[in-house]
């Protein structure tokens, strides 16, 4: 099993002049605890627009940070969005090579395609297009890193030949993920020999079904890369104490906090009828999930909650069906105090991740190799 | 915490309607229903809704348009003004207030389930290039508001969410402010969406001035089956609804 941890950078009102910078801060402490530690990933989503719940619209900008204080850590984007109005394919490219050289070959390259009006809206993105811009983004960024120059005549975008520079340290080039949500996703990830990061806290025969399927599919998929990246991770929250009591307590305010600020999210298929989303991913899910803030009762099966013990018998249940690593939500919105979250993870590595530590299942395959 | 509703509803509850809690449903076969979205604004973002809801971040205003041709109060037609928002992690609608054609209608909508209703002529005329409805109230259009270049969507892809009024609970004598959750089931004949269109909208005539549509989102109309389902939520305007909420009926 692989672990990681999974940046949001919410920051809580009310705002002051130090509250995005405390935040920030308090991630890169917690980012180079994760690298002394034996954590696999550090993961950062791109989102824009969305107060509190998410302040990281330049992800490459902080996993550039996180890599200049780490030497071992693998630094995840998580996801960057494939919506020609947020940026190009060809500077998403750019980007990510620079991120991969100074990071020393490091990237893990996520890719999506946002699933709220307020980001969408805010761009003016027709949520209709996403699947099909996210399909020629993840055709063309591969092309654009493993050619030594590169032309396009698309449908999301065109170019004339052109080299795209820097090129990625990794050869042929870092490994690809899209993000999955909603039902079917895997499915797309499969096809294309992308790694499965899984964003949704599901219950386990759901979630069973859908390593399955992924699994089947890989097996006969044209990758867009030159290599299959056959992976799959799920999320979930990380709350790790000899007090099982306290960890629980801990760990359900920051999951409920999560779920229900993600729930305050206006998805575009609340206020735009489209199949582009055939549920809303992650909200719905998450609005099944909670109760709201302070309700300790609801929490999804297999939560990494609690004592070493119970912790590691969660990971087990999800090792058990399929995934080869978790990353996990250590804090949010600093509902917990930060010595807390540092402590977790320190006692998660020293009692919970050598019990794992050894267990991967599936690594890249050269395409034509496996 | 997400930004709460501050809206004053004192004065608003002064002409609030009085609702009685039973187990009626409504149901109205064969209904066109417009609704046509509009961001707002974020001026006022936390003060167009109660206490009770979180606004939406945009504030997305929803015109929302019913026309039945036949139930058991004979053909009518209902314009409501809603608001998105959320009771707790639940997607809500906030009646700002509605218009209805039919004065047997609207009293049933208003004393069952606290529909905010005056009356106005309502024209919803429905084209094979666009839908168009306008709302005269005192011989002025208060609302001009349509959807452009209909295309065919299934119908299961456009989501109405619940709504919630602003009214005065009836209990033994006594009147209780509250937020009544008006819960609707739709069987779809048929589905399209298109580009919104709004031409007149006098927000301070549907009872807020602050309600300045910006940016347009959407525009969908559907032919269903409707039935409003008897109250089964009611929540307490001033508190947040994950603490306020009161199950006072079952289905």
């Amino acid at each position: 099993m692989e672990f990681g941890i999974f940046m949001e950078l919410s920051v809580p009102r009310p705002w002051t002049a130090e509250s995005e910078r405390q935040v920030y801060a308090n991630a890169l402490e917690q980012v180079r605890l994760a690298d002394e530690l034996g954590f696999d990933y550090v993961w950062a989503v791109e989102h824009h627009f969305l107060e509190e719940y998410s302040h990281c619209s330049a992800p490459d900008l902080f996993l550039t940070a996180c890599a200049m204080q780490t030497s071992r850590i693998r630094v995840g984007h998580g996801v960057v969005a494939c919506v020609p109005q947020y940026q190009s394919p060809i500077r998403v490219a750019e980007r990510a090579a620079v991120l991969d050289i100074l990071s020393g070959g490091r990237l893990e390259f996520g890719t999506g395609r946002s699933a709220t009006w307020t980001e969408l809206g805010g761009f003016r993105a027709n949520p209709d297009e996403t699947k099909k811009t996210w399909d020629e983004f993840v055709r063309v960024i591969p092309k654009m890193w493993t050619q030594e120059r590169f032309s396009w005549e698309g449908r999301v975008f065109s170019m004339p030949e052109r080299a795209i520079l820097p090129k990625p340290i990794q050869k042929p080039h870092p490994p690809m993920w899209v993000a999955v949500t909603s039902p079917g996703t895997e499915i797309d990830a499969a096809d294309r020999g992308l790694g499965c990061l899984g964003l949704t806290p599901g219950g386990f025969k759901e979630s069973e079904a859908r390593v399955n399927t992924y699994r089947a599919r890989i097996e006969n998929c044209e990758p867009v890369g030159d290599f299959v990246n056959n992976k799959v991770h799920t999320v979930n929250f990380l709350s790790c104490s000899e007090d099982g009591d306290h960890a629980r307590r801990s760990g359900l305010k920051v999951a409920s906090m999560f779920s229900y600020m993600a729930s305050q999210l206006l998805s575009a298929k609340e206020v735009l009828p489209t199949n582009s989303y055939p549920s809303a991913g992650l909200l719905p899910a998450l609005r099944r999930e909670s109760g709201g803030p302070g309700d300790a009762a609801k929490s999804f099966k297999g939560v990494t909650m609690g004592t070493p013990d119970d912790v590691a018998g969660a990971i087990r249940q999800w090792e058990a069906i399929g995934y080869d690593g978790i990353n996990f939500i250590a804090q949010f919105m600093e509902v917990v105090p930060q010595q807390y979250v540092l402590d977790s993870m320190r006692l998660f590595a020293e009692e919970v991740m050598p019990q794992f530590k050894h267990s991967s299942k599936t690594q890249p395959v050269s395409v034509g190799v496996a | 915490m997400p930004l709460a509703g501050s809206l004053d509803i004192r004065g608003l509850l002064e002409d609030a309607p009085t609702v009685t809690l039973t187990d009626r449903e409504l149901h109205v076969n064969g209904v066109d229903i417009l609704q046509v979205m509009y961001e707002l604004g974020f001026s006022a973002v936390e003060a167009l809704v109660p206490a009770a809801l979180n606004p939406t971040i945009p504030p997305v205003v929803g015109f929302l348009v019913y026309q039945a041709a036949e139930s058991e109060f004979g053909p009518f037609s209902l314009v409501q003004v809603r608001l998105t928002a959320r009771a707790g992690v639940r997607p809500r609608a906030y009646l700002v207030s509605a218009c209805c054609d039919s004065p047997a209608a609207a009293e049933a909508l208003s004393g069952s389930w606290g529909y905010r209703i005056r009356p106005a002529e309502i024209r919803l005329r429905r084209f094979h290039d666009r839908v168009d409805c306008t709302v005269i109230s005192n011989r002025q259009a208060i609302l001009e508001v349509g959807l452009v270049d209909p295309t065919p969507i299934t119908g299961h892809d456009i989501q109405y969410p619940p709504g919630m009024h602003l009214a005065r609970i009836d209990d033994e004598g006594t009147t209780r402010p509250r937020l009544i959750q008006v819960d609707s089931e739709y069987e779809f004949r048929r589905a399209d969406r298109g580009r919104p269109g709004l031409g007149t909208f006098n927000p301070a005539a549907w009872g807020d001035d602050r309600l300045i549509p910006v940016e347009p989102v959407s525009a969908s109309f559907a032919s269903c089956d409707v039935t409003i389902t008897n109250v089964r939520y009611i929540c307490n305007p001033d508190i947040p609804a994950s603490e306020g909420t009161q199950n006072v009926g079952s289905k």
